[in-house]
């Protein structure tokens, strides 16, 4: 249990359950604009209003703050984990799809989808430290797991970028897939996994050679490769297994990281995006980008429990652990 | 401080990737026509813009710039080079780019033009962009092919959705222009695959006189028949554009006008639709037109070409866009490819009011053994080369 902090103690603030490490899941509504909040047992607890279009969320450290990025309003919100309120903004070039944190948390790496830049925004004075140009349509933006290096896809250029966060360089173009989308990094730091959406692949780097060692396809029962539109991803913590999103063919890949064998294909709702596990990993949340809800799945069993219905059009779900 | 720093902005970002390759031209050529009388837009009364003013270098030009970084990560040097001809004769505009080193041309010509440059079978891969003929498609020329979607693929838009909607009873005005009856033609040879009747085929015409009031009168072109949908063939707009709360009978109008089915509407949003639309908005100050998206993805399927197909030759080049290994992304949510049967670029087609896209074709449940996108258009087996 991490401490709350000691100020809103003092100042006699009525706590809310809802704090760090609380199992409650957020999930980003880029056409109700605002983020859905379900408890662990998958009530809807709070609706959080934010900026228009908002998108990739992620915590600050000690998981008192939500950072989200809203396409449309060209800002990163800052919502208080205490009140559920947007008490500040970044603002970002056109567009913010998604962002990553620099190690040190001082810098925010986001990607500007209308622009075709990789910003790095410097977080204490809000101020545009560097611009990266990207092929079109930057999406996917994550750090190495040593920080040294940051990757970026172009969904129309096809390619991974590889970033030097120091130099603000490009020093790296690796062709991937049609329309790479997302990341995952194993947690030894050796392999970076990427979501070909169109081309219906898994291309695996080798970060050390940053090289293409392997490309992965998939295909549930019942679907054609071309049906199979792979972008969230979500890894566990000891990088055994790997969940892949597959759009829409409407099912979940759960992938054992070391064979990379199917173990389970899980259908799930419409246009299946983004993917996350709960804390002890026994549960997987799926949103569903086309039929307005989230599915949640027993990883236990491997079946889908529960479908939620949420908002329109649900584009990222986080997991307060 | 201030050195240092210009000293880094100077130096181009991806200039460590594309100095190990040799750099090697590549040359797309454009032809069009002078004063194409497709895009002339004075056709309607009263300054009345009916046609949409395409440019179609425009799309193209988006094309080469949104894939710049591919092109400089494989050390491409990529380059339209356009003619524009005054006769009905392009084959010495398209020698003249084979000269130039193209290996690829753009064709924005009306298909007649088309038919003629590719039944010389020149030495080059033409990509036909704005011709919707479908007896192109059926000729089988070596070396042709389609980005734009052909009548069949648009019209099986649309009866799949009739049938969909169950309005099976189509009631169809054609205009005078030669244009308007091969739509309806077109659109007859779609409705009989998928048994939607035809209540009555009907002419109309823009003469104001009296005594052609059965032409002329919407009310009276669409009274004393039974029918769940009117489509109208109206190539140049201008009398389709009264057909709407006209009809005699309360009942939706599509073809030219009211719902109208298209490679590209700038009310698509899925799929990263939105983006392209507003590159191009911001490049060119208008909306991505179906012309605009056909240019556009033929030249990204070329660059797509010389960075995947096994060599950078024409023939593997070609025949790698004409088939299952190319994955291209229009933006419509689905891979696509040309079909090796016709040369025809496998697509979705929206059915678009002026504001807003319907659905999107393929429609639901319609299905096929292969690709669902081969429901829309001609079918292999259907296709027998003359």
């Amino acid at each position: 249990m991490r401490l709350l902090p000691a100020f809103l103690l003092a100042m006699g603030v009525a706590l809310p359950a809802h704090a760090q490490g609380t199992g409650n899941i957020f999930v980003s509504l880029e056409r109700s604009n605002e983020i859905v909040v379900l408890s662990p047992e998958h009530e809807i607890i709070a609706r959080i209003e934010t900026s228009r279009r908002p998108r990739d969320m992620h915590f600050n450290d000690d998981h008192t703050l939500l950072y989200v990025a809203c396409g449309d309003d060209d800002v990163i919100d800052i919502i208080d984990m205490a009140t559920f309120e947007v008490i500040d903004g970044i603002p970002t070039g056109p567009s913010p799809e998604v962002f990553a944190f620099s190690p040190d948390r001082t810098r925010i790496y986001v990607s500007n989808e209308e622009d075709s830049t990789l910003e790095f925004i410097d977080i204490a004075t809000r101020t545009v430290a560097e611009r990266v140009p990207t092929g079109a349509e930057p999406e996917g933006v994550i750090n190495s797991v040593d920080g040294g290096t940051v990757y970026v896809t172009s969904e129309v250029a096809d390619m991974v970028h590889v970033v030097d966060p120091v130099t603000a360089r490009v020093t790296k173009n690796i062709i991937v897939g049609t329309r790479p989308r997302r990341f995952i990094v194993t947690p030894d730091g050796a392999e970076l996994w990427v979501s070909d959406e169109l081309s219906s692949e898994v291309h695996v780097i080798d970060t050390a050679s940053q090289s293409i060692k392997e490309v992965l396809s998939f295909q549930p029962p019942g679907f054609r490769p071309e049906d199979v539109t792979p972008v969230g991803m979500a890894i566990t913590e000891d990088g055994s297994r790997i969940f892949i999103s597959l759009g829409r063919a409407n099912h979940i890949a759960v992938i054992d990281a070391a064979t990379r064998e199917v173990e389970a294909y899980i259908l799930v709702g419409s246009r299946a995006w983004s993917v996350a596990l709960s804390s002890d990993e026994q549960t997987a949340y799926v949103a569903n980008g086309l039929s307005d809800d989230i599915t949640i799945i027993d990883l236990t069993t491997m079946t889908p429990v529960e479908s939620i219905p949420v908002g329109r059009t649900p584009h990222s779900i986080l997991v307060d652990d | 401080m201030r050195r240092v720093l210009a000293l880094v902005m100077l130096v181009w970002p991806f200039a460590a990737t594309a100095q190990d390759q040799p750099l090697a031209d590549v040359v797309i050529g454009l032809v069009t026509l002078q004063d194409d009388p497709r895009y002339i837009q004075d056709w309607g009364y009263a300054r009345l813009i009916v046609p949409p003013p395409v440019r179609s270098i425009e799309g193209a030009q988006m094309g080469v710039e949104d894939l710049a970084f591919v092109s400089e990560a494989m050390g491409l040097v990529p380059r339209m080079e356009t003619r524009e001809v005054a006769g009905d004769d392009a084959l010495p505009a398209v020698q003249e780019l084979i000269a130039e080193g193209a290996l690829f041309v753009l064709l924005d010509l009306p298909g007649e033009m088309v038919e003629t440059v590719a039944a010389a079978e020149p030495d080059v891969t033409l990509i036909n962009i704005s011709a919707p003929d479908n007896a192109l498609r059926m000729q089988c020329h070596a070396g042709l092919l389609h980005a734009y979607p052909s009548d069949r693929q648009m019209m099986d838009a649309f009866t799949q959705y009739l049938r969909f909607k169950d309005w099976t009873n189509v009631l169809i005005l054609e205009g005078e222009n030669p244009r308007d009856s091969v739509m309806a033609d077109a659109f007859v040879e779609s409705a009989e695959r998928l048994r939607i009747a035809i209540a009555d085929r009907r002419s109309f015409t823009l003469a104001a006189d009296p005594s052609q009031r059965e032409g002329n009168n919407v009310a009276l072109l669409t009274g004393g028949v039974d029918y769940d949908a009117v489509f109208v063939a109206d190539s140049r707009g201008e009398f389709g554009r009264y057909v709407p709360y006209s009809t005699q009978e309360a009942r939706p109008v599509i073809g030219s006008i009211g719902m109208t089915a298209e490679a590209w509407h700038w009310a698509m949003e899925r799929d990263g639709a939105t983006q392209v639309s507003s590159r191009f908005d911001q490049l060119y100050g208008r909306h991505m037109e179906s012309v605009d998206w056909a240019s556009w993805i033929a030249v990204k399927s070329i660059l797509q070409a010389y960075t995947r197909a096994p060599e950078q030759t024409r023939a593997a080049m070609t025949a790698y866009m004409s088939s299952d290994d190319m994955a291209l992304d229009g933006s419509k949510g689905v891979q696509i490819n040309y079909r090796p049967w016709s040369g025809q670029l496998r697509m979705p087609v929206l059915l678009a009011t002026a504001d807003a896209v319907i659905v999107v074709a393929p429609v639901e449940g319609f299905l096929h053994e292969t690709n669902v996108l081969d429901t829309l258009g001609i079918d292999q087996p259907e296709l027998s080369c003359p």
